[in-house]
């Protein structure tokens, strides 16, 4: 049983996982990622104009997933590859987001490092692949 | 506000029981707890029940199961309902509780907590792992709460020079002190050696740094404090509780080496108590992995953020320290039966508190407040409480 994200909620966010569509908000001008109805910062600004974002950003924390500790519809990824990198990137322009790293655990990761925003498949459900956002270091 | 009383507890043992379902569960439990009130209790007196619990039995029963089991034991008129905060179940059902006697609705109350998780394969299992956090984000990168609580021990490391082994400690101390828990999931002591080397889960944590998957139950039977004497000549008092929220997902969070939440709540429950970490003579904590009990010390005011390590280097949260955590086993070897967990460890304090720790080695001597403390997943939500023992005149 995996995690249940039907397909068009997952449609709802593209703009996040496909173009990293960030919002600056109107009161505080600072970023927001992913969105939210209030900003996070301010508490209180509720109206956004949509930033891209670069994508670039380095690595805050990370951790190797192996085994057990991978949920059940990452599981044969975790089969498969032996174990995979979860990493918290701090964005070049403020929030932070967590994703895969793409790069084999082998190479070394370390805090800090700069990382750069890649196209990947997330996973599968419902029969349909999921694409997004993942990290690689450059 | 009315003062509230503990005037009863009761758990089942924590562990991997095929032949009994939530229901059975729950009412073990709850027998054992009627059976601990010293003067006894008419049950039909309870008014009110509120009982946490996150997968309903894996699912079965998502709706409604407060009456369904309250049905099971002989009390379908009671106003009962379920309280959901993932691992801090229990916790808040306890906290809500312990509002509604402090209130002056209710005088007398059951707060509970109960999980079934050894019904489905691990792989099933582990679906309920990852659905209490931002699912949206942090599950589809490929995490349980053992990734993000690694991410959270990553960044401990970096930030204040904590070692693998002082997380190795943690498990260690309490896999220690469940060996003489009767109603501890793993009885069993590990080396520091063993906890080191287990089976990678997500680094930096092995198999020894998670708490693992459990059934169990626990029930607490509140009262208005006033009326306490009428059951007991020994009541546990609920002299403070607090309850908090943050950001559910760890991005979202300015600091990922402090859980804020757990920094409210003891805000909110030392100010009701009237008193500071330094009274506290042992606390039962959130160790569903290693670092949260580390987490723990810092946001609890056992010491400052960064410095926990050294509590451990020195001993001090040992049975035989200045402050013992986690007598029990903590969740690592008591067990971690999610929406159970908060009542068990308040269980655990009120036969601490009185002089009843089942094993004599393992009785606590002479303490007079303790704290417990329990986390909805990574941080998403947590409660404390603080305990006075009520046989001093
Ligand atoms: C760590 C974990 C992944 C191990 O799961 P698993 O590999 O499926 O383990 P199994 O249940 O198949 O058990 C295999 C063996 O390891 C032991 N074991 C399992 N988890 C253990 C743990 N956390 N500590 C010590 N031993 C453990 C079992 O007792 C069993 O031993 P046995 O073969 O002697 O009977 C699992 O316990 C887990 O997910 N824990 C985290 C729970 C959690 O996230 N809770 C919410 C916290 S916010
Ligand atoms: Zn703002």
């Amino acid at each position: 049983m995996g995690a249940h994200i039907s397909i068009p909620m997952y449609q709802r966010a593209v703009p996040q996982r496909y173009r990293l569509i960030g919002q600056r908000c109107l009161k505080c001008g600072r970023v927001n990622f992913p969105p939210k109805a209030v900003c996070k910062y301010c508490l209180t600004g509720s109206e956004f104009e949509n930033v891209q974002l670069s994508g670039r950003g380095t690595i805050y924390s990370y951790t190797i997933i192996a085994g057990g500790g991978a949920p059940p519809e990452f599981a044969e990824d975790a089969r498969c590859k032996g174990s995979y990198p979860v990493v918290l990137v701090e964005l070049e322009e403020g929030p932070r987001i967590i994703a895969q790293l793409v790069n084999p655990p082998g190479e070394g990761i370390s805090i800090g490092m700069p990382v750069e925003a890649v196209f990947r498949r997330i996973y599968e459900e419902e029969g349909v692949i999921r694409y997004g956002f993942k990290f690689r270091l450059v | 506000m009315e003062g509230v009383a503990i005037i009863g507890a009761g758990q089942t043992r924590y562990g991997d029981f095929p032949g009994k379902g939530v229901k059975e569960l729950f009412a073990e439990a709850y027998l054992e707890a009627l059976k601990s009130v010293d003067h006894g209790l008419d049950p039909q007196t309870i008014q009110a029940a509120y009982i946490g619990c996150l997968s309903a039995g894996s699912g079965f029963q998502l709706g409604q199961l407060a009456p369904l089991l309250m049905g099971h034991v002989g009390l379908p008129h009671v106003n009962a309902v379920r309280v959901e905060n993932a691992c801090a179940s229990g916790g808040f059902a306890l906290y809500t509780a312990a509002c509604a006697v402090a209130s002056g609705k209710f005088d007398l109350v059951v707060a509970a907590g109960v999980e079934k998780m050894r019904d489905v394969s691990s792989s099933k299992g582990r679906y309920w792992l990852g659905v209490s956090g931002d699912t949206e984000y942090e599950r589809l990168a490929g995490s349980t709460f053992a990734g993000i609580y690694a991410l959270m021990a990553a960044r401990y490391m970096h930030e204040y020079g904590l070692k693998r082994e002082h997380l190795s400690m943690v498990a260690v101390k309490n896999h220690r002190n469940a060996v003489a828990n009767p109603k501890a999931q793993f009885r069993r002591e590990i080396t520091l050696e063993q906890a080191m080397n287990g089976v990678p889960v997500a680094h930096p944590f092995n198999v020894w740094d998670c708490s693992p998957t459990t059934d169990g139950a626990a029930v607490v039977l509140l009262c208005n404090a006033k009326i306490a004497r009428q059951f007991t000549s020994k009541p546990v008092y609920l002299k403070g509780f607090g309850a908090a929220s943050d950001y559910l997902a760890i991005h979202d969070r300015n600091t990922v080496t402090s859980l804020a939440a757990t920094r409210r709540a003891a805000a909110e429950a030392y100010k009701q108590a009237g008193i500071g970490p330094s009274d506290i003579d042992f606390a039962e904590v959130h160790d569903c992995f290693t670092i949260a009990e580390i987490l723990a010390y810092g946001d609890l005011g056992f010491c400052e953020v960064g410095r926990a390590h050294y509590l451990l280097e020195n001993g001090d949260t040992q049975l035989d320290g200045r402050l013992p955590v986690n007598a029990s086993g903590g969740l690592k070897a008591k067990g971690h039966p999610i929406g159970a967990t908060g009542c068990g460890m308040a269980c655990e304090i009120f036969k601490q508190l009185r002089d009843e720790a089942m094993e004599p080695s393992r009785q606590i001597k002479n303490a007079r407040y303790a704290l417990s403390h329990n986390v909805g997943g990574s941080g998403g939500t947590a409660a404390v409480f603080i305990y006075q023992r009520g046989d001093e005149s």
